[in-house]
């Protein structure tokens, strides 16, 4: 449907985004920002989380309607962590690192900083977060980025902290890591001014670009998350978490649209047809002798099977409103939500076992006639019954039509139901943290990455595909240093581009070579104690053997102390070795003998001396 | 500041918008705005402050919330029954942070709830047993008076009198040894007086308020009529220890197991679970046990006062310091002391001072002042027959508390002076253990 009007359907789409930043400490404590293995954990404890009145004195719905089970968190901590991010020491001042990098990100985007920050508390009782709130403040508001389809306005900017990452789910809740606690984010609020799914993405990689451009992202997987926010017009307002990818971007909207006009569509035919939707009725007796091995299963332990009558639904639960989901897909999450492994529907069936005498006495035990569909959940019996009354919840919904809820990208751009949405009043304030007068004045505004790359191309004569590469990538803020330090520009931007990515497809441990190493290195060939040949071979031994300093390694890979006197020997002997062709061919044999000579010297000596004394070693015999 | 035409001065609750630099930013105003700057709840929910000086204020919609606060005035009483077969806790409440809440003015968490509230704010306790609130102050801990440890005392007495199974006390936990210590001397109880608090305040979810409430009047209903300390075991929220009142201290700034037995193992402990709340007192200590049976004859045994009589000894001479000795100590800073009825010193290792200081404590005891010897080793005894220093103090006049803690041993001296005759029964109290402050031999595996 990639040809549909969106002007036309009232395509509206907003993103949010969230970004970690790359600090040295933690948004409320000294605690590194780095990432454990859960193995390396040294102390494990539990906690339980109660819902607390908001300031204004409302309880959030979201909060409450994921509060309901009394869950016990366990937490893994590290000898990263402290007391802070155990919620038993309360926090520090905001870290001014990451207040620097949220101001110049507000900057970039031309949002107004506020006069004050407060600190507020997000309260999120899935015990992502020990404290049961995530630590979140207004940083700026009301900036404004360009697409190609028009301006996109900026809400808001918000630098909040990184929830605890989620380990397993384990028999009595959920194991977290507390690594991640704490770690600064951005959260980026766009105004719904997005019309087409192209838009959101160019508006995501917009944004994308400009917080590259501060040098203070943090980079790789998970460390980006996308929420986008669709409707149409006669659908209703759904906030999609956590997309990944940001080229998912555009299709993921695409697909919403999709199933948005498909409920709209389902909904009228249900108007239509007077649908209504029954109560949950114990069905257990229609499935004694069943073959369906899901039913059965459940039955031996004890379980039932509780079904819902869906007046006039009949053909309609398993249309299909985005790819392989239908609307039976949908009521299956609800019922998945409620605790059940999930449910069947008279569209599908017969199947899965489930004989056709079996649908028919279903049919008859639920007063259902051929106009009605009838779904089923076969569970541990009080799950089995809330599970069917979940599912027949969002059945009544869809005769109403598209339901405000929060949904979860699925790697296939289609989404799943997680949550109702999330009230306006779950912010209360952060008492134990002082408000922060920022100075914007104080901040410099960073270079946005395309303005850098054009700068690279004019200042540096770099091709324009390079400067592109080394500006867009991640180690510009080295490159910048590098030559600022006298390092040949070009040369200091295929080291870090196109060196590191060959010696990377060669299996050499790159992500081992940190700034130093490489900067190192490149220090060593302007200071000309380094051939420019021999650099691959120094990174290569600093990448497996991170311990050495760069100068050890030219060492330890024999690239030192070549001078022209052990230049000339080399050239000579491989010059005798050839005797006959440079008789015969004189300057010609150049380039031949160049590459064996580089060979014999095993990248130890500098290019042109080498080619120098072979020039002349040549014109001596020619 | 500029208001529009026509528009009253902005009040909290009041939804205004405020213009300035060319910035609008629409809101609920705050309390917590002061001079300087507006605080504006914006529709995301996040507050900002917005600089007064140059910014226009228009009110859009008068009184939009309700941001009052209600405070509930220390002197009230109220019940709360679920079944009558339940027994009858007293929830007696002082402040502090187990049943707290933010402060609009100081944006400051404080105290603000009264007993009753505490039910609400801690649901998990409904149908444990049968509830009378009572609010005897509302103070930050730090505030704490030993008129207020009087009138506590009193009420706490009351409440057993009319027939309270078991106290809890909430109390802020900076000084709830030392209530917790007062009681110990003053009341002589026939039931379980509890105290307990959070470390973690209760306006966060993951407070340990909940555990700690519910762990508290679990032990207030068990068979330990000691006056009892009731706060996590350990980080994790899997139940609390209880610690006699007399040997706890806060040894934590901020962790939830920040209250630990000193010199000793706890007197039992609480494990905690959602549903499942079980009370393990040791059996290999002694502890005063209630009179009375806690089950099928609590009926009959309300109505007979006598089993279940409490007693209070509630005089308290306040004129008593606390001086900590430390290297490089002025000579000076005891001069504060003269006229005071009783002094403990916390004195280095065995129970010593600076040689030179000895002679100013003989003086204050040639005064009339009882000094009383504790150690801020606070593990284990003091004995000054050691070493010379220790000899001179004793023979100027020092007791010794033996292993009391310093904070206790200056509310039981407190208690001492104004409960005996003369110094020399003074001087007996201090070495003796009336409830179990002071043991008579040292097993710290205890």
């Amino acid at each position: 449907m990639t040809d549909r009007s969106y002007d036309e359907l009232g395509l509206v789409a907003g993103l949010e985004i969230h970004q970690q930043l790359d600090t040295e400490t933690k948004l409320f404590c000294e605690s590194p920002t780095e990432l454990r293995d859960p193995e390396a954990a040294t102390r494990t404890f539990t906690r339980y989380l109660h819902p607390t009145k908001s300031e204004l004195g409302e309880i959030d719905e979201a909060a409450l309607e994921e509060s309901q089970v009394d869950r016990e968190f366990e937490y893994l901590a590290y000898d990263t962590t402290c007391l802070v991010e155990e919620d038993d020491e309360p926090p520090g001042r905001v870290d001014e690192e990451a207040l620097d990098v949220s101001i110049q990100i507000a900057e970039l985007l031309d949002a107004a900083v506020v006069d004050e920050i407060q600190v507020m508390r997000k309260i999120v009782i899935d015990g992502s977060n020990t404290s049961g709130f995530q630590r979140s403040m207004l940083v700026a508001r009301g900036g404004e980025i360009q697409t190609s389809d028009g301006p996109v306005g900026i809400e808001d900017l918000m630098l909040e902290e990184e929830s605890a990452q989620k380990v397993a789910e384990t028999d009595a809740g959920v194991r977290y890591s507390l690594d991640r606690l704490g770690i600064p984010l951005v959260e980026i609020g766009t105004a719904p001014d997005i019309r087409t799914p192209t838009q959101a993405k160019e508006a995501a990689q917009r944004i994308g670009t400009l917080l590259r451009s501060t040098g203070s992202v943090r980079r790789g997987l998970g460390t980006i998350r996308q929420d986008v926010n669709v409707s149409i017009a006669d659908g209703a307002r759904v906030e999609i978490k956590g997309v990944q990818a940001l080229d998912q971007i555009d299709e993921i909207v695409e697909l919403e649209c999709d199933r948005q006009v498909a409920l709209v569509e389902i909904a009228a035919e249900l108007s239509e047809r007077g649908a209504s939707v029954g109560e949950p009725t114990d069905v257990t007796d229609v499935f004694a002798e069943t073959d369906s091995g899901v039913i059965a299963g459940a039955l031996d332990d004890g379980g039932a099977v509780s079904a819902v009558r869906l007046a006039g639904f009949d053909g309609l639960v398993g249309r299909e409103i985005q790819p392989d989901r239908r609307l039976g897909t949908e009521l299956s999450d609800h019922a998945k939500r409620a605790g059940a492994g999930g449910l069947f529907h008279t569209d599908e069936l017969p199947a899965y076992g489930v004989t056709q005498a079996e649908v028919d006495e279903l049919r008859a035990a639920v007063d259902a006639g051929p106009e009605d569909a009838v779904v089923l959940v076969a569970d541990d019996p009080s799950v089995a019954t809330d599970a069917a009354e979940a599912a027949a919840e969002r059945a009544a919904t869809a005769i109403e039509g598209v339901p405000e809820e929060t949904r979860g990208a699925n790697d296939d751009g289609t989404t799943r139901y997680l949550r109702p949405l999330p009230g306006a009043a779950r912010l209360y304030p952060e008492t134990d943290v002082p408000p922060v007068e920022p100075d914007a004045e104080e901040v410099p505004v960073p270079e946005v990455l395309d303005e850098k790359a054009e700068r690279y191309t004019r200042e540096f004569d770099l091709d324009d595909a390079l400067a592109e590469q080394v500006a867009f990538g991640r180690r510009w803020p080295l490159f910048e240093e590098l030559v600022d330090g006298g390092v040949d520009p070009t040369l200091a931007a295929t080291t870090l581009e196109s060196t590191l990515t060959e010696l990377r497809r060669d299996d050499v441990p790159v992500d081992r070579l940190d700034d130093e190493a490489i900067g190192g290195t490149l220090e060593l060939v302007a200071d000309d104690e380094l051939a420019r040949e021999g650099i691959e071979e120094t990174l290569t031994t600093l990448a497996d053997d991170p311990s050495l300093s760069p100068s050890d390694a030219v060492e330890a890979a024999g690239l030192t102390g070549v001078d022209e006197d052990e230049v000339r020997e080399a050239v000579v002997e491989v010059v005798e070795r050839n005797e006959a062709q440079v008789a015969e061919e004189g300057m010609a044999a150049f380039s031949g003998l160049m590459g064996e000579a580089m060979g014999a010297l095993r990248g130890k000596a500098d290019g042109d001396l080498v080619s120098d004394v072979l020039r002349e070693e040549i014109q001596r015999r020619a | 500041m500029e208001h529009a035409a026509g528009e009253t001065e902005p009040a909290p609750g009041d939804r205004v918008r405020v213009e300035r630099d060319g910035v609008t930013d629409e809101g609920v105003l705050m309390p917590s705005s002061d001079e300087e700057r507006l605080v504006l709840k914006l529709d995301g929910g996040y507050n900002v402050g917005v600089d007064r000086e140059p910014a226009t204020v228009e009110v859009v919609d008068a009184d939009v919330y309700d941001v009052g606060t209600t405070e509930s005035e220390p002197g009230t009483r109220s019940e709360i029954d679920f079944e009558t077969e339940l027994p009858r806790i007293a929830l007696i409440s002082t402040g502090g942070t187990i049943a707290s809440t933010v402060d609009y003015r100081t944006g400051a968490v404080t105290a603000q709830f009264d007993a009753e509230d505490v039910l609400r704010a801690v649901p998990d306790l409904a149908g444990r047993a049968n509830y009378c609130g009572r609010v005897v102050a509302n103070i930050l801990s730090e505030n704490m008076e030993p008129p207020i440890w009087q009138e506590l005392a009193d009420c706490v007495a009351e409440e057993i009198e009319r027939g309270a199974d078991g106290v809890v006390v909430m109390h802020g936990t900076d000084t709830m040894q030392y209530s917790a210590a007062a009681l110990s001397f003053v009341l002589d109880t026939p039931v379980p007086v509890v105290f307990t608090g959070s470390q973690r305040s209760a306006d966060r979810p993951s407070s340990d308020n909940v555990v700690n409430a519910v762990c508290a009047v679990e032990a207030a209903k068990s068979d330990c009529a000691e006056v009892l300390v009731c706060m996590h075991a350990d980080e994790s929220d899997d139940g609390c220890a209880l610690h006699r009142g007399t040997r706890v201290r806060k040894n934590h700034t901020s962790r939830r197991d920040a209250f630990e037995t000193v010199g000793g193992d706890p007197l039992g402990r609480v494990d905690y679970e959602p549903g499942d709340v079980t009370v393990r007192l040791r059996e290999d200590v002694t502890y005063d046990s209630r009179e009375f049976d806690l089950g099928s004859g609590i009926e009959v045994e309300r109505e007979e006062t006598t089993s279940r009589s409490v007693s209070t000894e509630p005089a308290l001479n306040p004129n008593v310091e606390l001086v900590k000795f430390t290297p490089g100590m002025d000579p000076a800073a005891l001069d504060y002391l003269d006229g005071t009825d009783g002094v403990v010193i916390e004195g280095t290792g065995l129970g010593h001072v600076h040689t030179d200081l000895i002679p100013r404590f003989a003086e204050l005891v040639d005064d009339g002042t009882t000094v009383v010897m504790t150690s801020q080793c606070l593990e284990g005894r003091v004995c000054d027959r050691v070493y010379d220093t220790g000899r001179d103090l004793l023979d100027a006049g020092v007791i010794e508390a033996g292993d009391t803690l310093p904070g206790t041993a200056k509310v039981k001296l407190m208690w001492a002076l104004a409960n005996c005759d003369d110094e020399a029964s003074v001087a007996e109290l201090m070495r003796r253990d009336l409830a179990g402050e002071l043991t008579e031999e040292s097993q710290p595996w205890r």
